[in-house]
């Protein structure tokens, strides 16, 4: 495995039920993300975008395949070990809608600092080490005795990312971190991330739309049922897309460039897709 | 936590009402000033100067009963409720995290409780291990226990299924962790309500119990007692049973309004109702949230 | 084309193509609970086959408007401003039997989360057949047919199989198609999508919204396309306009907004597809092919 990669993953298979009811999720999805990378993953619901990142952070055991994070082949681990790569917090994950993912009963300092604490770090200096993030995530320091319901929606998803990046990660994989937000909260949180580049953390943005990770992302990864049918740097997946789906895709985007793909066009590719 | 629930008025009454019940369950039987178990010729008197609250049909001083009384009452409905609390929250908790094979027999377990006959599993417990009130009280706690093992679990497996959990197990929480820290504080308001409720049916227990020699023997007084056998004389003294009913009442309205008070302080909805009355305080006049209907 | 014709029931008044079937004229919306004005004057017109899009965050009033247009404005809020008309009728003083003869055959609408609108324990075919027996008084049978015929016309692939199933066996894009034949079984001439494809795949977005634009084509349905998504409303509207905090900042023809917003709200919420949107690479694309360039 190159020496940069921070998540390699290899042949992976995922099946969810037991017996006649057993139905594969994932079928045979390799995905490289290197140090410091954006890599989108873009697939519509039940494509599997979701399965392979919870197989990933060790959430839903793979049937067969490799998956290394950061230079650690993880396949096979048991709670035990998987606990202790967690508290190393090599890999962090930021839910799509933070109402749900903070607790809405703990401060957003205690949230904030839950990692550290987890792995150990005396409360005071974690509380020390979170106020560099705030700056970063663009979070006012008076809204850490806050609770989260106290928060807009642009905020708390801050205070997830923010979350994520206490541990100092290698990944953060991001699961549809836009989709909750309005306008001026998509645009602010799309620039803290595209800001994190240059941090040397790596990151996968998950999303259903390529739309919304077009502007982040230097390479795009597409699912479809299961399978990763398409994966190149985001300008070659977006004006020369290869496979049916991605067409489609790009082709369904609503953009604000009248006549990107007619609507005979696209009733073209969900026929192909449909017969393929 | 304290601080918060005695900054609501329920808060501040309940704890007025059961220190009073707690200062007369200490020094009750010291301060009754007739022996509780001499019996006299004056069978069923009205109140007078010196029998304040008049005398039982055995001509006994029932103010010196209702004082003496009260620490085996009060005792024995705070044992009921901690054994319960005990022997169900934990394995409720645990329920959650323990694996399928211990989450199967406590549920079997706790059913097989609810199923059985309350005074006949005591008559038949207190025979094996001594009649006592800790013994007598130490059985229906258990028996009671299914209530709370019930009522913990279903918080938990809520809290258990978020997202603000699975957050904490991908940063690598232990099971310890994540009970101490984000389950507790949603299942403590459910069990301090459940636990009010108990106190109140310990009461009635303890005195059940008594009919049948069983913890508190007669004619050592406790007010469930002198309740049962003043509405046997409810046709001499109607006003008779009016006494240790209040007590009872206000200890069980006392607990009442402290789970009231817990579930109110705790969680979100409890938190924003204290910032929303500050800010009435203040002039600045916020909605009124509401909260869950009573339990 | 034969759908076509059997949906304009004969009872249905024929629209000319110019006359106006929706007209908002400065409405104002108030909160009497809150005492405060939400919506602060909102006009458009609507004649049939044309397309209207109110592009807003959750808050800004679009959905408000959406229903002071239905007549379902919620508890407290009241129409304190201006007038609607619904093909020329003044609504103001309509009594609830007038709403309900107006709803369903002259306007319509989708929403939303589909599944809320549709009840779990009925067949769903059931659930429009219902409709069309209410609204045109057809016999049991003939509205089975209508609805199978309705199901095929919002292209689901087998409309007799989806008669017979329940709102959980279809998945959300299925869903709202069944509700997009639900409502415009009656024939209606207005037809409001209010966020109708939010929830959506964005494949699935697509296909719902060139169902919508089919309608539009095929039967000079009026539509009033609701969204936070100024792209959306792009692709489907002649006439855009922009709200916030219940303000109306921008309205105009599409192209006329797109290319030379003059609002600062809309100017960003054009960057944010311009800068994080595919917009940036198809565009270049276009550029190198010497095809579209953009104005402004």
């Amino acid at each position: 495995m190159p020496a940069d990669a921070v998540l390699q993953v290899t042949d992976l298979d995922v099946h969810y039920g037991k017996g006649r009811r057993r139905a594969q999720a994932l079928d045979g999805v390799s995905l490289e993300v290197r140090r410091g990378e954006t890599v989108g993953l873009i697939g519509e619901t039940g494509s599997g975008k979701s399965t392979l990142a919870r197989t990933i952070l060790g959430l839903v055991p793979a049937s067969a395949g490799r998956v290394v994070i950061d230079g650690e082949e993880v396949s096979g681990y048991r709670q035990r070990q998987w606990r202790t790569l967690r508290r190393r917090g090599v890999v962090q994950y930021v839910f799509q809608d933070p109402l749900r993912s903070l607790d809405p009963d703990v401060t957003i300092a205690d949230s904030l600092i839950e990692p550290l604490l987890i792995r150990g770090v005396a409360r005071g200096e974690a509380l020390v080490r979170v106020r560099p993030l705030l700056e970063r995530v663009r979070l006012d320091e008076e809204l850490l005795a806050r609770l989260p319901g106290e928060l807009s929606g642009g905020q708390r998803q801050r205070v997830a990312v923010a979350r994520a990046l206490v541990t100092e990660p290698a990944l953060v994989i991001l699961d549809e971190p836009v989709s909750a937000l309005d306008s001026a909260n998509r645009v602010e949180v799309l620039e803290i991330l595209k800001e994190l580049r240059t941090s040397g953390v790596a990151l996968v943005f998950i999303s259903h739309d390529l739309g919304s990770v077009a502007g982040v992302a230097d390479r795009v990864a597409v699912m479809y049922q299961g399978r990763l049918v398409e994966t190149g740097t985001t300008r070659e997946v977006i004006t020369a897309p290869q496979h049916v789906y991605t067409r489609l895709l790009i082709g369904s985007a609503p953009t604000l460039r009248s006549g990107a793909a007619s609507r005979a066009d696209r009733d073209a590719l969900r026929a192909a897709l449909l017969t393929a | 936590m304290v601080r918060r629930i005695l900054s609501l008025r329920a808060g501040r009454l309940a704890a007025g009402i059961l220190s009073a019940i707690a200062l007369l369950a200490i020094f009750g039987p010291l301060l009754a000033p007739d022996n509780p178990l001499g019996s006299s010729s004056k069978t069923l008197a009205g109140p007078s100067g010196q029998h304040w609250l008049g005398t039982d049909y055995l001509g006994r001083d029932v103010f010196s009963r209702l004082l003496d009384g009260s620490r085996d009452s009060v005792v024995g409905a705070v044992e009921v409720a901690l054994v319960a609390l005990v022997v169900g929250v934990i394995p409720g908790l645990l329920s959650v995290y323990l694996g399928r094979v211990f989450e199967w027999t406590s549920l079997r377990l706790a059913d097989t409780l609810i199923s059985l006959p309350f005074l006949v599993f005591a008559v038949a417990v207190t025979a094996l291990l001594g009649n006592g009130i800790t013994q007598a009280m130490l059985v229906v706690g258990v028996l009671v226990s299914p209530v709370f093992f019930r009522v913990s679990r279903a918080a938990t497996l809520a809290v258990a299924r978020s997202q603000y959990v699975e957050v904490a197990l991908i940063s690598g929480a232990s099971v310890n962790w994540i009970v101490r820290r984000h389950v507790w504080v949603k299942v403590l308001p459910a069990v301090a309500v459940a636990l009010a409720q108990t106190m109140g049916v310990g009461f009635i227990v303890v005195s059940s119990l008594s009919f049948l020699g069983i913890g508190v023997q007669p004619p050592a007084p406790t007010w469930g007692g002198l309740l049962a056998s003043d509405l046997n004389y409810l046709h001499y003294q109607p006003w008779a049973p009016v006494a240790p009913s209040v007590l009872i009442m206000a200890t069980v309205w006392g607990c009442n309004l402290l789970a009231d008070a817990i579930r109110d302080v705790s969680g979100e909805t409890g938190r924003a109702l204290i910032n929303t009355r500050k800010a009435q305080a203040n002039g600045l006049g916020a909605k009124r949230i509401p909260v869950e209907g009573r339990v | 084309m034969t759908i076509l014709s059997e949906l304009r029931t004969p009872h249905a008044v024929p629209t000319l193509p110019d006359e106006i079937v929706l007209a908002l004229r400065d409405v104002r919306i108030y909160d009497q609970v809150n005492d405060r004005e939400i919506v602060h004057g909102i006009s458009f017109e609507l004649t049939p086959g044309r397309v209207v899009g109110i592009v807003g965050e959750s808050g800004s009033g679009k959905t408000l408007t959406c229903r002071a247009a239905l007549g379902i404005l919620p508890e407290h809020f009241a129409i304190s401003g201006g007038s609607i008309e619904i093909t020329g009728q003044e609504i103001a003083g309509l009594t609830p039997e007038q709403w309900t003869g107006l709803r369903g055959s002259t306007i319509s609408a989708v929403f939303q989360d589909p599944a809320s609108y549709l009840n779990p324990s009925i067949r769903v075919g059931s659930q429009i057949a219902e409709v069309i027996r209410v609204k045109t008084g057809a016999k049991r049978r003939q509205a089975r047919h209508r609805a199978l015929e309705l199901l095929a016309a919002v292209h689901l692939r087998n409309p007799a199989l989806v008669y017979e199933q329940y709102t959980f066996e279809l998945s959300g894009g299925m869903l709202q198609r069944v509700l997009i034949a639900a409502a415009i079984a009656a024939d209606p001439t207005v037809l409001i999508a209010d966020e109708a494809t939010t929830a959506l795949d964005v494949t699935v977005q697509a296909e719902i919204l060139d169902l919508l634009a089919d309608l539009q084509e095929r039967i000079g349905l009026a539509l009033l396309v609701v969204s936070h998504d100024l792209a959306v409303v792009a692709q489907l509207c002649d006439e855009v306009l922009v709200m916030r905090e219940g303000e109306v900042v921008e309205q105009g023809p599409t192209a006329e907004v797109l290319h030379n917003p003059k609002h600062e709200y809309t100017r960003m919420l054009i960057a944010e597809h311009e800068q994080y949107g595919l917009e940036r690479y198809l565009e270049a694309e276009a550029d190198r092919d010497g095809g579209l360039t953009r104005a402004g």
